[in-house]
């Protein structure tokens, strides 16, 4: 085996194959650069030129662009708090913060070197695993990865930020927004409201661009740069590193909770990532600089979505069943070339599978130093006041989400869930918590059902079913413990502190969701209100008992401070465009409503010249039929 | 009488160039008709999926072999199990041949059970292109299966998994249905994949697959003594008739089993149910559509494209692995078969609503 895996290495000599795997990862890097289109746009842009290559190149090209989407995506996220994608809305959180302290070459740097080194382990872990990954994914059935997805939610615990009630109620939150659509163990649609749009659910992009994207734009349109003052980003490399070296355990274990969730089909690329944000999280010692610029934070997610990758790839191969969207357009390519994927593979297709695994892992290296040099001319970007690039990023996120979700409907979802996600903001609940329950909401509830239905109550004593309740069971209490540590120390930095109103209100309407949700969960079958029932009764004690809890608040302390109205008014503006935008897309199709409304937004929101006012209106018309024709985007067409 | 011979042969000579010109001169004006413009597919589904693989496999070969080249584009509306696209294409689609639907059996099921969500309408479709496909039904040797008799008295529990009772689960619940077998159905995998693991990990007994994924994933098993292959969907040769699948010869049809174990041929609306659910799940699993009213020589010259198509050689080589040899047809060389299989008789329709309501909770 040693050989054929040289002999695969010394086929990159050859420049045409070399040559597919860099045009894979230019590809992959600009399809990551941009907000909203991931993995699966990169492969299905490449996926036509495919067909006319060799086996060898075509996979090459499209690993080569596979890996990197994952490094690429945290530039926009970091620098613009525009998450490239539902993973990127991860690194976001403490990658974002670092840059408003002007760290943000530091956060890069953690960010691309943590990706690479965990891409590479995942290479190394891919190799390793290919002769023993059979028995060792049929080791795990539905019971284990029940109790997986569980420990995972359980992480939702110490993701609160020492505010157990709020983290537990946004967690509820998640899981319930996962229930929309189909449930998958009874023929019952839930939550549709008799709409087509809602029954496959909520799309994971809408949620992570609307929760983590839109809920900051909302926020700054009233600062200026996103950068303040002088602190350049070069000055963060050397950090950066340094943050590596000594950080060097969690990039190991961040990567090998990525191949995991990887390997285990069912859980998910995202579900992986958040995971390792939230074992990180939950082990630490001090909780209290994650979400304000903790580095931790960045390594732990960025090493395990590119290992997630690599991992994916083990199911694919070895079973044929792809773990995601980019793996299975990469089988259907496969076979095409007449390359079964299957447990023949090992024997009949060994070169074109270390083929594979060196393009993944000479791609992580070449996608991470392509990330170096490219992110100081994006850097820039900070230095430009946020309300200039509004309209562009606005623009690329809406366009991002309607891709993965061709409906009007999705977009309106999107605002929607910014505008309730900007309320948590102001009513200090933690939103990270709402993300890891959305994305196991799903697979918890399948395997609950696969589990209980399968094995009956026999499941409890499997060995590694009990290893994982034991390990829940300390999580949680850890958790538990730590955050109620963490309460009693002042939030010194909690950034403009809302009134106690505000708390009230947001409470108020958690209360109102969830008695809302309860209700509705009644008029289901047996097996379709389940979850539903079990987000909601917990949901509704918790956020009943924060409403009293925010009213005794009410009554004892003063009124809001007074920035409150302008925080307020600037929100309103910003989600009053973004709906303004929607519709006129809806109404009109993209270049009409582009055109409106770009220039309209840079003449009364960025106070722009007129010729400042018509390039910036010409380029991004441009750049969306150039992008329309590159990438076959979808638009809406417009009703009138 | 040679005059009239020669009048008699001159009157053919004109016949068949009339024909052969009333044949072509639509094709030439389709020619001219497709030069310079885009088709675009509209795949109801996510990308990376069958039916999405299916269509960005097949444009090439139409752009090469429909009359004037095309360009021809690929367009993912995923939602709804497939209802979402399917609606939009029925309500916005003109009949100018410049947008075109895939389906897979899926949608087609969602149509045939009558589900309250579906605005479209086969009838008002017109198939440009249609694929076969078939399906495996196999078994652990810890049933003490060895053939499908045995599937009537087994020594550990029938135990099958799959996605959903209105997806092309279907068909292996209306053939469990129709040999009468105890099988426990637990529903709710996230695909065949994942399904065809949970078999392979034992938590399940009794499974199917595609015989695409059969061949490559499960036949390997066989010699390892993991699997004891049962039977085949079989395929369709003409209105009822059922006959062994050509990829996997040497394996039973359901009809045959039936016969086999309950000593007379299978009739009644079990029967029927299972042959349409299979006829719109596996014999026409994936189709190309244009909607009614589409011009007659835009039609004709999709229809040429879809012939030199499957005669091409380029084309029957690459499909091999994927459609693993099943046959391709023009649109209107099958499409009274499609049709007659896509027009359901009510007492057969109120069965097979009937069986999912009742034994798998479904609501209408």
């Amino acid at each position: 085996m040693p050989g054929a895996a040289l002999d695969a290495l010394a086929a990159f000599a050859d420049p045409a194959l070399l040559g597919m795997l860099l045009a894979g990862v230019l590809t992959g890097t600009v399809v990551g650069v941009i907000p909203g289109l991931g993995g699966t746009a990169a492969v299905s842009l490449l996926l036509p030129f495919v067909f006319g290559l060799e086996a060898t190149h075509a996979m090459a090209l499209m690993v080569g662009a596979v890996a990197v989407v994952h490094t690429a995506d945290v530039i926009s996220a970091v620098l613009l708090a525009a998450p490239g994608s539902a993973s990127a809305a991860v690194v976001m959180m403490d990658g974002h913060a670092l840059a408003r302290q002007g760290q943000a070459g530091r956060a890069l740097a953690v960010s691309f070197l943590a990706s690479m080194l965990g891409g590479l382990i995942g290479a190394f872990g891919l190799t390793l695993s290919i002769p023993i990954a059979r028995p060792l994914v049929l080791a795990f059935g539905s019971p284990e990865i029940f109790v997986l997805c569980l420990l995972g939610v359980s992480f939702a615990v110490s993701l609160s930020e020492g505010k157990i009630l709020k983290g537990a109620a946004a967690g509820l939150l998640g899981l319930l927004l996962g229930t929309v659509g189909s449930a998958p163990n009874a023929a019952e649609y839930r939550f549709t409201f008799g709409t087509t749009t809602l029954m496959d659910g909520l799309p994971l992009i809408a949620i992570a661009l609307g929760v983590f994207g839109l809920a900051e734009i909302a926020d700054f349109l009233r600062r200026g740069a996103v950068a303040s003052g002088v602190a350049a980003i070069g000055g963060g490399w050397l950090q950066g590193i340094r943050d590596i070296v000594r950080y060097r355990w969690h990039v190991v274990r961040g990567a090998l909770i990525g191949i995991w969730a990887g390997i285990l089909p069912g859980i998910g690329a995202t579900a992986g990532t958040w995971m390792a944000y939230g074992q990180v999280v939950a082990s630490a010692r001090d909780k209290s600089r994650f979400g304000r610029g903790d580095v931790r934070g960045i390594i732990a997610p960025e090493s395990a979505n590119n290992a997630v990758e690599a991992g994916d790839l083990i199911p694919t191969l070895l079973f044929g069943v792809p773990g995601g969207v980019p793996a299975a357009i990469m089988m259907g390519a496969l076979l095409v070339f007449g390359v079964q994927p299957g447990p023949r593979i090992m024997t009949e297709h060994l070169d074109l599978v270390y083929t594979i695994v060196w393009s993944f892992a000479i791609a992580n290296v070449v996608g991470a130093g392509l990330a170096f040099l490219l992110s100081p001319l994006l850097a820039r970007l900070t230095y430009v006041p946020f309300v200039r690039l509004a309209p562009a990023v606005l623009l690329v996120m809406l366009v991002g989400a309607y891709q993965d979700s061709p409906n009007i409907g999705t977009l309106v979802t999107m605002i929607l869930l910014g505008v309730a996600a900007w309320l948590m903001k102001r009513a200090d609940y933690p939103r990270a918590p709402l993300l890891i329950g959305y994305v196991l909401s799903l697979p918890t509830e399948r395997y609950y059902w696969l589990t209980v239905n399968l094995h009956g109550s026999s499941w409890v004593t499997r060995p590694w079913v009990v290893v994982l309740l034991l390990l829940l069971v300390a999580s949680v209490v850890w958790g538990i413990w730590s955050s109620l540590k963490a309460n009693r120390a002042p939030d010194a930095e909690a950034e403009a502190p809302s009134g106690p109103a505000w708390h009230v209100a947001v409470s108020a309407g958690a209360l109102v969701v969830f008695s809302a949700a309860l209700v509705a969960s009644f008029g289901y079958d047996e097996g379709a209100r389940l979850l539903p029932m079990l987000a909601t009764i917990p949901g509704v004690a918790v956020s009943l008992v924060q409403f009293v809890l925010d009213v005794r608040r009410l009554r004892r302390g003063p009124a809001g401070p007074a920035t409150d109205r302008a925080v307020v008014q600037s929100a309103l503006t910003a989600f009053g465009w973004m709906a303004a935008f929607v519709l006129l897309l809806w109404l009109f199709g993209p270049y009409v409503a582009a055109g409106v409304f770009v220039p309209l937004f840079l003449v009364t929101m960025a106070r722009m010249r007129w010729i400042g006012v018509a390039t910036y209106t010409l380029v991004v018309l441009l750049a969306m039929s150039g992008l329309t024709w590159l990438f076959g985007l979808t638009w809406p067409h417009g009703v009138i | 009488m040679s005059l009239t011979r020669w009048r008699g042969s001159h009157r053919v000579v004109i016949a068949v160039l009339t024909l052969s010109l009333l044949l072509v001169a639509p094709v030439a004006q389709a020619a001219e008709y497709y030069a310079g413009k885009t088709i675009e597919i509209v795949v109801p589904f996510g990308a990376g999926g069958g039916t999405d693989v299916w269509a960005r496999f097949i444009a090439p070969y139409l752009e090469r072999h429909v009359p004037g080249n095309p360009r021809v584009i690929v367009r993912n509306m995923p939602g709804g199990e497939s209802i979402t696209g399917a609606n939009h294409f029925a309500a916005n689609a003109r009949p100018d041949g410049l947008t075109l639907l895939a389906t897979s059996g899926t949608t087609a099921f969602h149509y045939l059970l009558g589900r309250p969500q579906v605005r479209y309408d086969f009838e008002k479709l017109a198939p440009v292109i249609v694929t076969a496909t078939g399906g495996v039904v196999y078994a652990s040797p810890r049933t003490g299966v060895k053939q499908p008799a045995d599937l009537l008295k087994p020594q550990a529990p029938l135990v099958y998994g799959g996605i959903s009772a209105t997806g092309l689960d279907l068909v292996t619940l209306l053939t469990f249905e129709l040999l009468k077998l105890d099988v426990k159905s637990v529903l709710g995998f996230e695909g065949r994949g994942p399904a065809r693991l949970a078999f392979e990990r034992g938590e399940t007994t009794l499974d199917y697959q595609t015989t695409t994924a059969y061949q490559t994933q499960v036949v390997p098993l066989i010699s390892q003594g993991k699997v004891t292959p049962l039977m085949t969907f079989g395929i369709l040769t003409g209105p009822g008739k059922v006959e062994r699948d050509p990829t996997v010869p040497d394996l039973p049809t359901v009809p045959e089993v039936y016969q086999q174990i309950h000593k007379e041929a299978p009739s009644g609306v079990a029967w029927r149910a299972y042959l349409a659910f299979m006829a719109a799940g596996f014999a026409y699993q994936k189709a190309l559509w244009a909607p009614d009213g589409t011009p007659k020589e835009v039609m004709a010259a999709l229809h040429e494209g879809a012939r030199r198509l499957i005669e091409s050689a380029d084309f029957k080589e690459k499909s091999q692995d994927l459609m693993e040899g099943y046959p391709t047809y023009s649109g209107d060389a099958v499409e009274a078969a499609v049709r007659e299989a896509l027009s359901l008789p009510p007492e057969v329709r109120a069965f097979a609503r009937d069986l999912v309501s009742t034994k798998y909770g479904v609501k209408f």
